[in-house]
């Protein structure tokens, strides 16, 4: 018998993926049981099931407008579970793996890529500070996540949940997870995209005011072709201190994690509040880059697919563990395929919100 | 600084995307990013093929008007920043796939602008970083002046 080192290593990371999957089922049998929510995610049946009570609250708020009844052949699957919650241990190799993962991070790519275990068919990850798991089997389109304590997960987390997942499955072929905000009308939207505080969030925020249609504040799935279309992954909002409790003082009610914002950003669901305005996508018409100003006005200045691409890619690489060539090549394929425009922001937002509608009704 | 030698894309850690004239450079082992214009974008495309720096200068030569020399003197000034960057690697022999680099465009030469190289580090909060391996920002290639002073935020 003649055993090839790529066997061998493909057997190391699904012994690993069985050691964490046994987990999970011991997690299931504790409780006695599991419950299952299905979602549309890039328009496609996913099937997240839950062995105890702590993730189903915190992972599903952030997907509601995505809720569908159940499919009968999803195309992935994600167990999620958490310890406490489900009352049961982490094997003690397993445990011990994870705590060294903390001491010897040097063993993790950048991003919390456990190198040593990923190859083509299996993704692991593990983000270090919430400690918490992903891993996904491509061939079977199975994901676990995992995490001591969901009481724990940060707001970002709860905000846009299982993306590290998500984005192994969904990306790939004209498919590709992007950090970006996304408004619109139902005839086409814009792509918001920059750095964390370039203006996304706001600027999502008044479009939302303004009665405009509101697909993500910070990440989304865009699709290159047959035309560019966004597909909004997360309901979730965000309120950047003092400065935008003050500008959207009317949302400062709907704040879902009130006890915890000396820590955390306020975060907001906008499916429970605004369910007509939230889009599950639409066709993108444009690429807008928000730069803050101090003038009251907001305008637009055309600039080059290269300038989009510069700001799309690079905060869109170093958030999803394992994403490279690829997908810098799809976001270049986006940028190619639509007109950019950097949006200068001016004080009076309700004029940033009709200065996007402008642009989509062609005015 | 080594220069002679063939360079080759540190791959897979550094990703990269030419569009508009411009090749947008990617470290994901750093965080750091880059944007190239100008000649730069023909000098990393003859990189990406494999050329070694008399190749690049006979060919960028061959397509610019400017003095053999002095296009010999900028590219390997950007050379030397792609080496101290850790985006490319030199070796004794050709490393890429492709064996020879593309000849020079026929026609008019070109007017020779020399190449942009701006350096991006406003996002490096994002990824695991050991400190002791931050990057050097002093010297050349300049850091591109940073608009939006808030960091440490993922939206």
């Amino acid at each position: 018998m003649v055993i090839k080192a790529s066997d061998l290593v493909e057997d190391e990371s699904l012994a690993f993926f069985q050691l964490v999957y046994t987990n999970y089922k011991k997690a299931e049998h504790t409780i006695g049981g599991y419950q299952d929510r299905h979602f549309l995610i890039g328009g496609r049946p996913v099937r997240l099931r839950f062995a105890g009570n702590g993730l189903a609250s915190a992972l599903t708020p952030a997907l509601a407008h995505l809720e569908t009844a159940p499919a009968e052949r999803p195309e992935l699957t994600i167990l999620a579970w958490d310890s406490a919650s489900s009352n049961s241990a982490l094997p003690s190799v397993l445990k011990r793996y994870f705590d060294s993962l903390g001491e010897w991070w040097d063993h993790l790519g950048r991003r919390g890529e456990i190198r040593e275990l990923t190859n083509d068919r299996f993704r692991f990850a593990y983000h270090l500070g919430p400690n918490i798991f992903s891993g996904l089997d491509l061939q079977e389109n199975l994901g676990l996540y995992w995490v001591q304590d969901a009481s724990a997960l940060p707001y970002y987390e709860i905000g846009s949940p299982l993306r590290t997942i998500l984005h192994w499955w969904a990306d790939g072929g004209d498919y590709q997870f992007v950090h970006a905000g996304a408004v619109g009308l139902e005839s086409g939207g814009v792509l918001l995209v920059g750095r964390g505080g370039s203006g996304k969030s706001t600027t999502a925020l008044a479009a939302l005011d303004a009665g405009l249609l509101y697909a993500s504040d910070d990440y989304c799935l865009i699709r290159t072709d047959p035309e560019p279309y966004v597909f909004s992954v997360y309901n979730t909002a965000k309120l950047r201190g003092e400065a935008d409790v003050k500008r959207f003082a009317h949302l400062a009610a709907m704040v879902s994690n009130k006890s915890r914002l000396e820590n955390d950003k306020a975060l907001l669901f906008l499916n429970d509040h605004f369910p007509k305005q939230i889009t599950r996508g639409f066709c993108l018409k444009a690429i807008l880059l928000p730069v803050v100003t101090q003038g009251k006005e907001t305008r637009l200045v055309a600039t080059g697919a290269g300038a989009a691409l510069t700001a799309l890619a690079p905060s869109t690489l170093f958030q999803l563990p394992s994403a490279g060539s690829a997908a810098i090549k799809t976001m270049s394929r986006l940028a190619q395929r639509v007109p950019a425009y950097q949006l200068e922001l001016g004080t009076d937002l309700a004029n940033a919100a009709s200065v996007i509608k402008d642009l989509l009704l062609g005015k | 600084m080594k220069i002679l030698g063939y360079f080759s894309i540190k791959r897979p850690d550094v990703v990269y995307e030419t569009i508009d004239g411009e090749t947008v450079i990617v470290n994901l082992e750093n965080g750091v990013y880059y944007s190239l214009r100008n000649s730069g974008v023909d000098v990393w495309n003859l990189v990406e093929a494999g050329a070694n720096l008399d190749e690049l200068t006979d060919l960028i030569a061959g397509r610019y008007e400017a003095s053999p020399e002095y296009i010999r003197k900028v590219i390997a000034e950007l050379l030397t920043a792609f080496q101290q960057e850790g985006l490319v690697q030199v070796a004794s022999t050709r490393q890429t796939i492709s064996q020879a680099p593309p000849s020079p465009a026929a026609g008019a030469k070109l007017k020779f602008d020399p190449p942009i190289f701006e350096k991006y580090s406003d996002l490096q909060e994002l990824l695991l970083l050991d400190p002791i391996h931050e990057v050097d920002e002093e010297g050349w290639p300049h850091k591109a002046e940073e608009d939006g002073a808030e960091s440490g935020d993922q939206s």
